[in-house]
This record gives structure tokens, sequence and C-alpha cells, in this order.
């Protein structure tokens, strides 16, 4: 059949899909073929009809590669199923329960998703929380605490596993003891990267590990751009704590927006390269956010976080010293505006530090990110 | 046909009495030594009699024994050449044998009989006069390090042909000159050249004040070595005692180029490729002194602490905890005192810009993880002062102001030294970093207020119970530097200021 390729494909997958137990286990055997795009499979899928006919025409070689022939021959359905079950691992196709809708508005949506953990619940509200792999100080703190404060709202917190960012925003979430979603880059079983090992094994017991790729399939770059689509499909909103201009971070942001999620970024110092994504962002239209409360606000949910902790009622010294903090700065400089001496400078900026208002981040002292969260 | 004459051989730092017999008699030309000589030792077989008939002199065509007393110790060194060489011409009727009394020599002979200098030569002086020997005859190159030492009559020979004719009573020696002891000069590296860095260069008046080991750790061209190099010009003066003790581990080790004693505390900055041996002394049949030891009194400057290696930087826990190092050979063992001040510098992670505030940090968690798990624990508890030297944005340099000179600083240094020495007369303590906690607690007697702000940063978790010490004690110096009889507030938390190096990276990690 000649495929025209301008025509714009149909969203989503044709309605008897994957129905019946024979079509089923095809479209099983279709989500384990490593040799064929997403966007191809979608496109194959239109063209044959079913998942059924999309195997025979792979296995005439019509798409696809060597590999996934030879797979297709060697591998039963009962084999696979038994695989996953052994690893606790379940799969879900479009329709079922814990396929989120939003997957059939991508052009390249999954044919299905393979799942460890709690089960992904329809009145689930997910915000995802992504970031640099290597953030700031600044931004691991907002990281951990958009984490907590979403998950004391009881929004789950949904993020890529990876490190950095995503590891704070996961760990904030089970923290406050709310539940958190993964989305891997790699097999659903493959613990990768191995520093998060124990932090995704928290995530099994208490929330939730989400994979395109069946058991056993090892991380590879170009998975995560593919990951991230998944992780703005599942969300309500995007949230972009640090990232490089282009970067991992950004395409997620992207992703949101084709999809129609609401983008929020968290601002910082102007001249750092980890703001350059979120800057941009904001500039494009996302919205600005200084923490949990603002999001849950935009989000018209109910906060429950502390409020920010005032200010007032602190001795002299320490108020001055505070308000002379306007970004890092060594005690010598905080001494020449506030007029004080080093000694008594550093006297208040230690007794800002004991009360969790301040800290020292390589030589420097700057205000800590958020008083409130960590007194 | 018998001669008898005292020679010394080094033991570790020490020098130790061995006397030296020749007997010549009947049989075939030969010397022979008995008495446990070592490598060297056998060596001056075949340089003495050379050195000998250089001099004028005759060397027996007989059979010539030389012994070494005491028989159980290793004689090693070409010091002996010397006094092997006398003790043959004492037997041989060459030298009058009175004149032997009381008389040490000490020096390597060549092939034309010049006495060449050696290293070790005030340590044999310091042993001769300990041991009631009035004169020492040593290398004239190495004649002013010798009359350092009260008590002995120190001839500088250049000739062994000068030797015979001293102790045949034909030529006088001239007195030597030891030198108006030389004052303190300031070292070239001044305080003063330091611009911004108010912190570090506090830090640097605590460490030197209360004897603390000092960690700094900061990003690639954030100044710690100009920091460290500048730790030694506020010390304060080496005592005369100080500087024997000093300036005998530099004899041994071959370092003094015959000047008098050692006047400014020593500073020694080994690269961070040395071995264990290197860094605390040893070889296998000569011990030698290693740079903890050329540091004795002085300041041991580890540029790079994550690059030395694992065991090196393992083995400075006994001269940190204890002022000395015992090097243990098959030959023997022997102790080195080393008591130095420690001045560590590292890099804040691999890449070296983490928090500057400039560039940024290429490391990922796990890297950093693994570079601070370089560091010996054990190593950092003994390093009270810790802190992060940031990197100067152009902008803080700009509004930096110039430092107070070394000279100004080493005043208050001393001021504070001398309260802590009157503080702990008959304790056996010098100075505060060597207080046990408990002591050190005792001896703050913080005021109210110094207490609370403690407990508040153990209750905010800001400080572990070791932390905990190591403040107390800091803060003890800072307030000494005050003349301050107790310590409050403001000491407190200027010594809380100075615990920051990877700690706070230990605690994101232990938040997260």
């Amino acid at each position: 059949m000649p495929v025209d390729e301008g025509a714009p494909r149909p969203e989503g997958f044709p309605s008897d899909f994957g129905q019946g137990s024979g079509d089923a286990d095809a479209a099983l055997a279709l989500r384990c073929l490593l040799g064929i795009t997403p966007r191809d499979l979608h496109e194959l899928i239109w063209r044959e009809g079913s998942a059924a006919a999309s195997v025979q025409a792979i296995m005439a070689g019509a798409a696809g590669s060597d590999n996934d022939r030879s797979f297709l021959e060697e591998t039963t359905p009962t084999h696979v199923r038994r695989r996953l079950d052994a690893a606790g691992v379940r799969f879900a196709l479009a329709g079922d329960p814990e396929y989120w809708p939003a997957f059939l508005r991508l052009a390249d949506p999954p044919v299905g998703l393979f799942l460890r953990g709690r089960p992904l619940r329809l009145g689930d509200r997910r915000v995802a929380v992504v970031g640099s792999r290597r953030p700031s100080k600044l931004g691991i703190d907002a990281a951990r605490d958009l984490g907590r404060g979403l998950a004391a709202s009881g929004v789950v917190v949904t993020s890529g596993g990876a490190i950095g960012i995503d590891a704070r925003a996961h760990e904030g979430a089970l923290d406050a003891g709310g539940t958190t979603v993964a989305v891997l880059g790699s097999g659903i079983d493959v613990e990768y990267p191995a520093t998060n090992r124990a932090l995704l094994r928290e995530i099994v017991q208490r929330g939730t590990l989400v994979s395109e790729y069946p058991p056993g399939v090892p991380a590879e770059p170009f998975r995560f751009p593919a990951r991230n689509r998944l992780i703005a499909g599942l969300s309500i909103g995007v949230v972009i704590v640090e990232g490089v201009a282009r970067s991992g971070t950004r395409s997620t942001a992207d992703y949101a927006s084709q999809l129609g999620i609401d983008v929020f970024a968290v601002p910082g110092p102007v001249n750092s390269p980890l703001t350059e994504a979120p800057h941009e962002l904001i500039r494009d239209g996302a919205r600005l956010i200084r923490g949990a409360e603002d999001l849950l606000d935009d989000l018209g949910l109910e906060s429950g976080g502390a409020a920010l902790a005032s200010l007032d009622g602190l001795p002299p010294d320490e108020g001055l010293a505070l308000a002379a903090l306007i970004e890092p700065m060594l005690p010598d400089a905080v001494s020449r505006i506030t007029g004080l001496s080093i000694p008594d400078t550093v006297t208040a900026l230690i007794r800002l530090e004991v009360r969790g208002l301040v800290e020292g981040v390589g030589g420097r002292f700057q205000r800590t990110f958020r008083p409130a969260a960590q007194a | 046909m018998y001669g008898r004459v005292q020679g010394m051989t080094l033991l570790g730092v020490g020098g130790h009495p061995v006397t030296v017999e020749a007997f010549v008699g009947r049989g075939l030309p030969a010397l022979t030594f008995t008495g446990l000589p070592g490598a060297a030792v056998q060596d001056a077989r075949d340089r003495i009699r050379p050195a000998v008939e250089h001099a004028g002199l005759e060397w027996p065509l007989r059979r010539v024994v030389v012994n070494l007393a005491p028989g159980n110790l290793r004689k090693e060194g070409a010091g002996l050449d010397l006094p092997i060489a006398v003790s043959v011409l004492a037997a041989t009727g060459q030298v009058p044998a009175p004149s032997l009394t009381g008389v040490v020599f000490f020096g390597e002979l060549s092939l034309k009989g010049e006495v060449l200098p050696i290293p070790g030569v005030l340590s044999a002086a310091i042993a001769a006069a300990r041991g009631g020997l009035p004169t020492v005859v040593v290398p004239e190159a190495n004649a002013v390090e010798a009359a350092q030492v009260d008590g002995v009559r120190v001839v500088g020979a250049a000739t062994l042909e000068q030797v015979v004719l001293f102790l045949r009573g034909s030529w006088h020696p001239p007195a030597i000159e030891v030198g108006p002891g030389a004052g303190w000069q300031a070292p070239a590296a001044d305080l003063a050249d330091v611009r911004g860095q108010e912190q570090a260069r506090r830090a640097l008046e605590v460490a030197a004040a209360g004897g603390h080991n000092l960690l700094l750790v900061g990003s690639p061209g954030a100044g710690k070595t100009m920091l460290a190099r500048r730790l030694a010009s506020i010390l304060p003066e080496l005592t005369h005692d100080e500087a024997l003790e000093a300036t005998q581990l530099h004899s041994v080790a071959g370092l003094l180029a015959g000047s008098g004693l050692l006047r400014q505390r020593p500073f020694r900055s080994p690269h961070h490729s040395i071995s264990t041996a290197g860094l605390l002394g040893g070889g296998s049949t000569v011990f030698r002194p290693g740079e903890a030891s050329l540091a004795h009194r002085g300041v041991l400057f580890l540029d790079e602490l994550t690059e030395f290696r694992r065991d090196a930087i393992e083995a400075l826990r006994q001269p940190l905890e204890d002022g000395e190092v015992v090097v243990t050979r098959a030959a023997g063992s022997v102790t080195f005192p080393a008591r130095f001040t420690l001045i560590a510098a590292a890099n804040p992670c691999p890449c070296g810009f983490r928090d500057d505030a400039v560039r940024m940090c290429g490391c990922r968690d796990d890297q950093r993880a693994r570079y601070r798990g370089k560091l010996s624990g054990p190593l950092l508890d003994r390093i009270d002062l810790r802190l992060r030297v940031p990197r100067l944005t152009k902008h803080e340099l700009l509004g930096a102001t110039g430092g107070e000179a070394s000279v100004v600083v080493r005043e208050r240094v001393i001021a504070a030294r001398e309260r802590q020495l009157a503080r702990y007369r008959n304790t056996g303590w010098t100075c505060n970093a060597h207080l046990p906690g408990p002591f050190a607690r005792r001896e703050a007697s913080m005021t109210a207020a110094g207490e609370r702000l403690l407990g508040d940063a153990v209750d905010a978790s800001a400080l572990s119970g070791r932390g905990f010490d190591r403040v107390v004690k800091v803060a003890r110096t800072v307030a000494d530097l005050g003349a301050a009889e107790r310590v409050d507030v403001v000491h407190i938390a200027e010594a809380l200021s100075y615990r920051e190096a990877f700690e706070a990276e230990e605690r994101r990690a232990r938040a997260s």
C-alpha cells in the first residue's frame, strides 16, 4: 500500500488496536522491538490496521530490522509475559487505565508502557520537575523544596530518575511522604544511573517506575529525548529548575508546549549558564515560580506547606547582615555594606546560619533558598 | 703498636660515640675492619691510605686491624674516615697519644687528604658535648655548624695534615666566628601582598597563634598557595633550643650549606608524588629524616592534598599526634622529631570550580563524592581550621583593601602564644591546638552567651561531636588573640566560620 508522506497521520491508534488477546500479544511484541522507532511503528500500525497485521508486515520484511525479525521468530508472547511477571512488571496499552490518554496526542505515541510499583491512577495530578544533571546548590534546594511542597499537597511528582535535579525532586516527594513517578530512558528493570540505585528501589516501593522499554534494554543517550516526551505527557504541568540552553531539560519543556501542558520555570542568577533554559522559557511565556506555593497557586491547588518565614524580629546586626545579602557575598563585603566590624559581621552571619536563614557556599554567604522549608 | 681515638656515627638524628682502635702487627700489608662496619665504612679501606700518604705521612706496610666499638651497632657514614686515619697514625706513633684525650674526630677524607664536609656535624658536636668530650675536630666547611654548640671547642680542619699538626701542637686553629646570631629577618613573602581574602588571612593568624593545622579548599587561582607560603612569615622566631633541633635535622639530611643555626622556621612543601619514606623518613641502612621532620618547628605545606598517595597521608597521623616519627627498618629503628604546623590545600572538586562565582562546575555528584573520599578522615580530624577560599571576582578584587603586613600580625601571634604559655605553665602543653577535648572546654571558660551559640549550632546540626572540640580550641585561640580571658560569642562565631571546607558538601549529602 503506498504511503502518502504528506498526509497527517491520525492521532492515537485504530479503535480496535490491541483488542482481543491475540492483538494484545502482538502489541506487546511490537513494543519489544528495538529496530523500529515509535514514529515508524505508529505509521505502520495505521497502514496495517492492527497489531497482528503489523507483526506480519515486519516478518515479511516491510519494516523493522533483521534483529526484530529474529526476535519475533524466537520469542513467544507467553515467554515475554512470563519474564514481565517475574520482574513484577505490568504492560499497559492505549485504553488501559494506566495508559495516560495525553500520550495519544503525541506524534509518536508509545504502543504501550511498562510499569512497576504503585499503579498510575487516572485521578492523580502529576507535575513534572526536571532540570540539570549538574545543578547548583540553589537548584538542588529548589528541586527538593518543590518535590516536598508538591507531595505535601497530594501532587505526584514526575521526573526522569536522573542524577541532579531529577533525583532531588523525587527525594523531596518521598521525604514529604508523598509519591513520585520516574520515567526511565532504559529498560523498566535497569537501574540507571547506578548512583540512583537506592532511590529507584525506593520509588518501586512507594511510587511508580515507567518506561517504554522492555526489561534489559540498556540506557543510551538517544533514548532520553524519547523519555522526555513521556515525562511531559504524564503531567499537568512541567517545572524547569535549572538547565543550560540546549539541553534535555529544554526538550521536556518543548514537548510540554506541543501538548499544551503548562510550563513553569524557576529563575536564578542571571549570569549562570544553569539558568539559561529557565530564563529563556520565561521569556517565551513560561510562568515564573519561586517555589511550590507559587506553582500550587497557579494550578489552583491548596498549599500544604508552610508559609515563608518572617524575617522580622531578628536582632539588629543579623537583620542588617541579612538585608545586605542580595547575592553570595564575602564577609568583608557584608561588613563594608553594613558598617559592622568584621568580627561582628561574622558573628551575625554565623548566627543567621545557625538559624537556617543563611548558608556558606564556596567561601561566600548567601540566603538559603527557603528558610521555612528548612527550619 | 696500638692506637685509640673517638669518632662518631649518626643514628637517626643523634650522634653516637664510636671508639676506633687500630692495631698494627705482623702480616701482609692490609687494612681490615671489625665491629659492624657499614658499606660506607668498608669503602674507607681504599680511601684512607692515599689520604695519609698525601698528607706526607707514612702508611705502615704491615697488617692493620681497625676495630669499631661498640660492636653491636652498625656504623654508617663517611664521618669515620678521619678517626680511622688518626687511629692508625696513633698506632704508628705519628701523633702523640696524650693529645687524643677528649678529642672527637668527625669527617670524610679525600684521596688527596682533604677533610670533606659531611652531614650531621651538628649532631656529632651535640653528642660530644653531652658525652663530656671537650674538643671536636670537624671539616672546616662544617665548623660554623659545630660551633653553635656550647661547651665544646671546635677545630675546623681543611686537611688531614692540619689535623696532625694540631695534635702535635704545632698548629693553632683559628677561633670560629659564630656570628652575631643573625636576628630574625622578614621572609620575602609578606602577608601584605595578599589582596582581599580577609577570612583566609585571619585563619593563618589563628593557625600561627594556636598551632592549629589548616586546610584551604578553593578553586585554582584563589590564592591558596600564596596564602600558605605566608604562614612562616607570621610565626614567632625559633628559640635557641628549637633552632638546634631543627638545624640538627637539616644537618643530618645534608641540607645545611655550611651555615650556622636555622633562624627562620622551616617551610617545606613536598610535591604530591612523594613516597611515604620521603615524607616520613626512611632509608634501608642510613636513616634519613623525611619532609615531616625537616618541617620540624616550622610549616609542612601539602599542596593538592587529594593528589598525595593515600598511604603517605595516612602515615602523617603519627607525627600529627605525637610530634615525632618512628622509622623502623631491618637495621633497627630511630625516632625523628616532627612537630610542625600542617597546612594543606585542595580543590573543592575534580574540575576545581565547585561553587565558583563565575565558572560552572562540570563534575557529577559521584565524581565529587569520590574526590572527597580521597581525603583521609583521620587526617581531617587533626585539622582544626578548614575553610573555603573563594576565587575573587574582579569586582571583589577591586573593592579589596591591602592587608596588614606580616610583622604586625606576628606581634599579635607572639602575644597570643605568650598567653597560652602562661596559662599552660606546668602542664606540658604549649598551645591550644594540643589540648585534649575535655581540657579545651575547661580552659575556654566560655561565657553563657558563647555556650548558647555553640549549643544552637549543635542543635542546627551545623556541628558534629568532633567538630565541637575543634571549634572550642579554635575559639580559645581567637580569644587569646583578642587578649580575652573568657571565650565569648564573637570568638565562637569566628571559630564556627572556620569549620567549612568539604563539610558543607557532606552535610548536603547527609541531608539528601
